[in-house]
């Protein structure tokens, strides 16, 4: 056990000053000594302060007919209290099954509420071979998602955290609640989540380095979920569908601003202003929008129509374009200052950086040679080509080159192939075209001999400071974001930036923000996923063109079919945390609709249980359970059956709490609150609903038993738990014909 | 408040302890399982699972069976605690009618669950002298034996539990 400081409160505000500080309350103790002792958390408190002695904390008490009980009461003192036994005998019959008598002489019924969870993962011991940082520590992934699940949630998961697909994203894109709409066939849904952080996945998908793919948690076992080709998906319908996708705003804000620059950024930018309502006018010195998309990155990997279809759609939401026209040059920025409300400028970083090396000047800029590229490689076909850098740029470099007939082209970078930050697919697609990648390579200066090189030094040169929140520049109303700002950076990059200078500038201008409507999707319960699908082992392929068809014109691969990327969707595990809350009391508190008094507030059972992953997420700093209330339902009959294999000692397999009322044979109210089978105490109001008026009998029973778990997904391994479900309420509801 | 000092009473005996990490003291996280085996040599009572779920650590803390092995030694302070070692006349060594009655009904194997069980029943008989064999068998649901010595325990038990007050 690591060591703590120990002490002990006099009363809960005591205890709360502690806790703020840091330290852990000990109650009981059973289940936070298992945790000190196994090691199984990442984290330990430094301090424990024992509240087991706060004076009156542990009575039960009847006030104006709400029973009152302590939250330090123990599990025996419930089972065996005469006023619990006759006002609220469920609650007694929970007590008493929580664990062994041993046990209940010490546990309290608030440490019960707040216990954490007994996942077999989550708890396996430190010293038996070293703890699982699972998802609901902080790592990245449930283990009973591909692992042994028997013992898991039947109705899905929470989410522990960011997953980490989404927290690679430079945008943040919500991956696997959009993959979940496409599960649900809600492609316009799984649009709408993808384009609240970014306008032009069309683009994207085909361009970017999805960072995102290869931190994918399916990366450990088998692979990664095919982001990319179903964010490519995704992208067509929405080009196919742009009179929805790209809708005028509704109401105009009055307000103008301009954009200087068509690349990601500014687009980006456009995109989220004028949605706001805003006027927008973009400025680009080419002769078409779209900056480096339009520019620098190669047709074979996107082809150019694409991006004037993306910025017709930007047209047809009311944004104007003013092309071939340089800031500086053909306007005076002062002027645009002048005539706009708020300028965003996101001119890019076309600029050559100096990289300070002897001989620099005969070498050729990647992105210059991007766009002049047939220029530069006549009459250098059949030479040999060194390229340095690992990035996209560098690859489209490589590329290309070979494409165009250079007889060797070498690509040498600073990074290890593992760091290199190209896409593995492009690394792979480079090989396959014979490029020789020779990673963790510098370059010192230029010679042309065996060009064995050490050491490099890059200068980011020419940048605009802006305030990182804001985008702000030192001038009022004057943002600036996009390569401009951070040197040469991803597409996917450049539109985060662009999307918060909107923010920015909406801000400043004193416009709200749009949510998504009309595009809802509806939030479930708990994260889904499709119980075939996850097993599926290999990812979707796009069909690629061969190598040597391959050419500088066409794209290199093709979209996935709409039934391959609604099928890769399934192999998404919607990661969260699949583990089921244990406890006996808190399906029974929610069942009762019982209030759960801390020390700052009263909270309804269910909000207090069922809302959050964890009941520490639910508790603010320092706020302690201090009392369970309990208004006990007239007439009604209340059970909790609990199945489990050792009656003596198990925590649930699966549990449920039910409080009938009946007249005259047939149902006039339910609640009904499962244990163990989801992620926190599962309450069926469906089933409750549909109750009211039945007729007690065997057919009610059946529909009810199939209807409580008519959401339930089940794993593999866990499936029996739907049928000890159906048991349970089919009993449940048969044991009312006695009454 | 920080606790520094601890008062345990052990079979009737009075112990006084420093709480802290040095040489001698009992340190925050030390369970009473460990003070009494390790520091009162009171081996008595076993320490197998050290999860709270067999049952072999339990003594008696004020009239109540508790797992030792999930029980901080500070959390006891001031507390009466009875152990196995406890049970027998400390001058005559007569054994308790319990220990006695696992003796006349041969209620153990190995032994090792004995002492836990032993303490459960205990505290059983001293708050319902008169359990019936389902309150025997309840009130040791948390106490296991590997060796399937139960049948003969709830002998033992129910014996002692007739003749109480008879
Ligand atoms: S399985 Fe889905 S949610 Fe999990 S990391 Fe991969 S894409 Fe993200
Ligand atoms: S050792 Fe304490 S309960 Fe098993
Ligand atoms: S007698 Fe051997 S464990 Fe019970």
């Amino acid at each position: 056990m690591k060591s703590f400081e120990y002490s002990r409160a006099e009363d809960f505000c005591e205890a709360s000053c502690r806790a703020v500080k840091g330290a852990r309350p000990i109650a009981g103790g059973t289940d936070l000594l298992g945790e000190l002792k196994d090691d199984i958390l990442t984290d330990y408190p430094g301090e424990l302060v024992d509240i087991k002695r706060i004076p009156g904390a542990d009575e039960i008490k009847i006030e104006n007919g709400t029973l009152k009980i302590g939250a330090l009461t123990k599990l025996v003192k419930i089972a065996e209290n005469d006023l619990i036994k006759e006002k609220a005998p469920i609650l007694a019959e929970a007590a008493c099954s929580v664990a062994t008598p041993l046990i209940r002489n010490m546990g309290t019924i608030g440490g019960n509420l707040c216990q954490d969870v007994r996942c077999w993962f989550y708890r396996y011991p430190h010293d038996a071979g070293g703890r699982l940082v699972c998802s609901r520590k902080g790592g990245s992934t449930c283990y009973a998602v591909q692992g042994d699940s028997r013992y898991h949630s039947v109705f899905g998961g929470m989410k522990a955290h960011t997953t980490p697909c989404t927290a690679k994203c430079p945008a943040g894109t919500d991956i696997p609640a959009y993959m979940e709409q496409l599960r649900h066939g809600n492609i316009k849904g799984a649009a709408s989540i993808i384009m609240q952080v970014n306008p032009m996945p069309m683009l994207t998908s085909r361009v970017c380095a999805h960072f995102c793919q290869e931190d994918c948690n399916r990366c450990a076992n088998d692979e990664g979920v095919a982001i990319g080709s179903v964010e490519r998906y995704v992208g067509n319908y929405i080009l196919d569908n742009k009179e929805f996708f790209y809708q005028p705003p509704v109401q105009e804000t009055g307000k103008s601003t301009a954009v200087v620059g068509a690349g990601p950024s500014g687009l980006s930018a456009a995109y989220f202003l004028r949605k706001a309502g805003n006027a927008v006018t973009v400025y680009d010195s080419k002769k078409e929008p779209g900056g480096m998309l339009m520019y620098a990155i190669p047709n074979y990997r996107l082809p150019k129509d694409l991006v004037r279809r993306f910025t017709a759609c930007l047209e047809q939401m009311g944004v104007k374009f003013v092309t071939e026209t340089v800031i500086g040059k053909d306007v005076a920025p002062e002027q645009l200052e002048k005539e706009f409300d708020s300028v965003y400028y996101a001119t890019g970083a076309w600029k050559r950086p100096v990289l300070g090396l002897a001989g620099e000047e005969l070498t050729v800029f990647g992105l210059d040679f991007l766009i002049e590229v047939n220029e530069w490689m006549q009459g250098k076909v059949g030479s040999e080509v060194l390229v340095t850098g690992g990035g996209n740029v560098a690859m489209d470099v490589a590329i290309t080159a070979k494409r165009l007939g250079a007889k060797k082209v070498t690509m040498a970078c600073l990074e290890s192939e593992n760091e290199m930050p190209a896409s593995r697919e492009e690394i792979a697609r480079a090989k396959e075209e014979g490029i020789v990648i020779m990673p963790s390579w510098g370059l010192g200066k230029v010679i042309e001999e065996d060009g064995i090189v050490k050491g490099m030094e890059l200068n980011r040169r020419g940048l605009i400071d802006v305030a990182e929140e804001t985008q702000m520049t030192s001038r009022e109303g004057v943002f600036a974001g996009g390569d401009a700002t951070t040197g040469p950076a991803t597409v996917i990059r450049g539109i985060a930036t662009g999307h918060n200078a909107a923010r920015g500038m909406n801000r400043y201008l004193g416009v709200t923000e749009p949510g998504c409507s009309g595009m809802e999707h509806g939030g479930e319960r708990f994260l889904t996923f499709d119980p075939e699908g996850i097993l599926n082992k290999k990812k979707a392929r796009q069909e690629e063109i061969p190598a040597d068809e391959r050419s500088i014109e066409k794209e290199d691969s093709k979209s996935l079919p709409e039934a391959e990327a609604l099928k890769e969707a399934g192999r998404c595990l919607n990661c969260g945390c699949y583990a089921v809350n244990p406890s006996d009391i808190a399906p029974v508190l929610v069942a009762l609709d019982a209030k759960i008094v801390t020390t700052n507030r009263t909270i309804p059972a269910e909000e207090f249980c069922c809302s959050h992953l964890k009941v520490s997420e639910m508790l603010q700093p320092g706020e302690l359970v201090t009392e369970i209330d309990i208004a006990p339902p007239e007439g009604a009959v209340m059970n909790y059956d609990k199945f489990r294999l050792r009656d003596s000692v198990d925590f649930a397999i699966v549990s449920l709490a039910s409080v009938y009322s009946t007249e005259n044979g047939k149902f006039t109210g339910a609640r009904t609150v499962f244990g163990g089978a989801a992620p926190v105490p599962y309450r069926n109001q469906e089933l409750e609903g549909w109750l009211i008026g039945k007729p007690v009998n065997e057919d009610t029973a059946e529909k009810a038993a199939d209807l409580a778990v008519k959401n339930a997904i089940p794993f593999e391994k866990n499936k029996y738990k739907v049928i000890e479900l159906k048991t349970l309420v089919k009993d449940s509801v048969l044991r009312m014909r006695e009454k | 408040m920080k606790i520094q000092e601890i008062t345990l009473y052990v079979n009737g005996i009075q112990y006084e302890f420093s709480i802290g990490n040095k040489f001698g003291q009992i340190p925050p996280g030390e369970t009473l399982s460990q003070t009494l085996r390790n520091r009162l040599g009171l081996t008595g009572s076993k320490e197998a699972c050290g999860e709270g779920a067999c049952g072999c650590c339990t003594v008696i803390m004020e009239g109540d069976a508790i797992t030792s092995c999930m029980t901080l030694t500070v959390d006891c302070d001031g507390k009466h605690i009875l152990t196995i070692e406890g049970l027998a006349d400390p001058e005559t060594g007569e054994l308790s009618p319990l220990q006695q009655a696992f003796i006349d009904r041969y209620a153990f194997q190995c032994g090792f669950c004995t002492p836990g069980i032993i303490m459960t029943s205990k505290a059983l008989l001293d708050k319902n002298p008169h359990s019936t064999e389902e309150e025997i068998k309840e009130a040791l649901s948390g106490n296991f034996c590997r060796c399937i010595s139960q049948y003969h325990v709830v002998q033992a038990v129910s014996d002692v539990a007739g003749k109480a007050g008879a």
